[in-house]
């Protein structure tokens, strides 16, 4: 481990800097929307499987609090001119409070059924902002003032300014994370992920650890939700809480290596990647190619690496050890 | 009123013995192999595509393509077991729900790549025509997929209950350790049930054909009523499964006639969630799991 955590540190100042610097070297309006969708997707993996990893709470309805997100700050936007990014803390909070009673219902099953008990619920949610046309514009949506360029309002006129706000977003993510991996609310997490009567049977209040992951988890998938709608100007219940946002939340986990701090990150990385790739040779005009590679990446990844790339990544580099005269 | 009461029961019994079918296999795999099939709604629209074929291309008739399609999706269902399935049998949830999970998401991206969007409709002789009871209303071709629904539902129960390799499947899904001790060979018990757990779902589709549109998308509907009968129902539990699937049935149908046309999902959702809330366990108590 010692020789790892060497060079961890000027790994990750690497990492910044690159990451930063890189909207200032690529112009590309193009390579700019496929990063902003990296680090989204990545933001809200890393939300997903604060939960979903290392509590293996296996929710597939995380579109719920997106959606959440979403709708709050618009409507307090739109209605109320009040500023997205007053609103993006609201909706955090409204995703936060409404990850209780959905969480007191999903937690009374356990594994497959509570994933079912969640997709309904985020489908339940997308219902209720359809039919009820008073509460949101029902299923025709609505655009979001372009007020050109108002940085206080959570709008720019460069697509470098929203990169920059969601890379943010994604350092809160990862340090939130990083922070709760270590503490005892990480090793209740693992335990209850593990198996969680023998949690239980230990002393690990399982209801109580589990409620509140889901509502950091919920409030944080919410941010993303409004940066998502500030982003495309426009909002309508299929949208804000589409299935594939769930479905992308837990692949890019999974995919990446599911409850690891860098798992989603990576999972996006290759998703994403693939599926611009996917597009540029096929144009978007086959419906469906890029959810079947998707599909197809996921069932190679369970049945050779479950562990994910990062399981890949990582026994690589063990291999390389092993190969090298020791020295420390 | 109490007409189109009657009225509204009966068209929800109907399309509920057709969610039994789908929930009878949902149960059915979850009770002996221990697995949820996220992808069993997928296997309904594949009976539904094979019959429409069969119809356009070679004039069968939908429903007794069902002899084709039932066979051809049991030998699916035991390929699967064998190929897929068995690789991830063991106590960590992640790579049993979300492999099932992959596999409905890549059946339904292929056919609509395959087959498109658009929906596929095969006009029978009798799609128009029905029963006059009294003032009641009873489709034909609704009324044979219901006969047949329940005919094999109850072909299913008399396998489960009066063959060796029937009983050898409940034992193993009440104990699969004991039942691999007892001489049961777990990996056949599991191909069987996951075949004709399948067999059953392309029934579904093959009944469905005379009056239903094949599409893509067709199965979520299917698997979604399914899950929640198979909780209201027990988990595990065939005839809980049916009854929860014939209440479903009805009580979808009520919501149609009386609160909307579009409201049958509300109504499923609705049903789910109280259920959570209410009976975690089913209607019949037992455990959650």
């Amino acid at each position: 481990m010692a020789s790892t955590s060497k060079w961890k540190l000027p790994a990750l100042a690497v990492l910044v800097v690159v990451l930063l610097a890189l909207p200032q070297v690529v112009r590309s309006s193009f390579a700019l929307d496929i990063f902003i969708r990296i680090l989204l997707f990545s933001f809200i993996g890393v939300a997903w499987n604060l939960m979903g990893g290392y509590a293996k709470q296996l929710s597939l309805g995380h579109a719920a609090y997106f959606g959440l997100g979403a709708y709050t700050s618009t409507i307090m936007q739109v209605d109320f001119g009040i500023s997205p990014w007053i609103g993006m803390a609201a909706g955090g909070i409204v995703a936060m409070l409404a990850s209780l009673p959905i969480g007191w219902l999903c937690f009374r099953l356990r594994g497959p059924y509570f994933t079912i008990a969640t997709i309904a619920t985020a489908q339940a949610l997308m219902l209720i902002f359809l039919k009820f046309r008073d509460l949101a514009w029902g299923a025709e949506g609505t655009t979001i003032p372009n007020l050109g360029s108002s940085p206080l309002m959570l709008q720019f006129e460069t697509k470098a300014s929203y990169y920059y706000v969601v890379l943010g977003l994604l350092a809160l993510g990862l340090l939130i994370t990083h922070r709760i991996e270590p503490s005892w609310m990480g090793y209740y997490l693992v335990a209850i992920g593990e198996d969680e009567d023998a949690a239980e049977a230990i002393g690990v209040n399982a209801p109580r650890v589990k409620r509140d992951i889901y509502m950091i988890s919920a409030f944080l998938t919410a941010l993303a939700g409004t940066f998502y709608v500030q982003y495309i100007y426009f909002i309508d219940p299929a949208t804000a809480f589409s299935f594939n946002i769930s479905i992308e939340a837990a692949l890019v986990s999974i995919v990446g290596g599911i409850g690891t701090l860098w798992g989603p990150v990576i999972g996006t990385v290759l998703l994403e990647t693939t599926s611009a790739l996917l597009q540029s040779w096929l144009g978007s005009s086959i419906g469906g190619i890029q959810l079947t590679v998707y599909a197809l990446i996921l069932i190679a990844i369970i049945l050779w690496r479950p562990t994910g790339l990062i399981g890949i990544i990582t026994e690589a580099y063990r291999r390389h050890l092993r190969h090298k005269p020791a020295h420390t | 009123m109490l007409e189109t009461l009657a009225q509204a029961v009966i068209n929800g019994l109907l399309i509920g013995g057709i969610y039994a079918l789908v929930s009878i296999g949902v149960t059915l795999i979850f009770g002996v192999v221990k697995i949820v099939n996220f992808a069993q709604g997928e296997f309904v629209m594949i009976g539904m595509y094979i019959s429409f074929y069969l119809a356009t291309q070679f004039g069968i008739d939908p429903i007794l393509s069902l002899l084709i399609s039932m066979p051809v999706l049991f030998v699916a269902g035991v390929l699967i077991q064998h190929f897929l399935i068995r690789r991830v049998l063991g106590p960590n949830d992640m790579p049993q729900i979300f492999l099932t999970f992959a596999l409905s998401l890549l059946l339904l991206n292929l056919a609509l790549m395959l087959f498109t969007a658009n929906y596929r409709t095969v006009h029978t002789s009798y799609s128009d025509e029905a029963f006059h009871l009294g003032g009641l209303y009873i489709p034909v071709a609704k009324l044979i997929a219901f006969v047949v629904a329940m005919g094999l539902s109850g072909a299913l129960w008399l396998f489960l209950h009066a063959t060796d390799l029937g009983k050898a499947m409940r034992a193993a899904s009440q104990n699969r350790d004991v039942a691999t001790l007892m001489g049961i060979n777990p990996n056949r018990v599991f191909a069987v049930a996951f075949g004709a757990a399948l067999a059953l779902a392309g029934a579904a589709g093959s009944l469905l054909m005379p009056f239903y549109s094949a599409y893509p998308f067709v199965g979520q509907v299917f698997v979604l009523m399914a899950f929640v009968a198979v909780v209201l129902g027990t988990l595990g539990n065939v005839i809980g499964a049916l009854v929860a699937s014939l209440m479903m049935g009805v009580a979808e149908s009520l919501g149609i006639q009386f609160v909307g046309a579009d409201s049958g999902l509300i109504v499923v959702f609705a049903m789910l969630l109280l259920t959570l809330a209410f009976k975690p366990n089913g209607l019949g108590g037992g455990r959650v799991r």
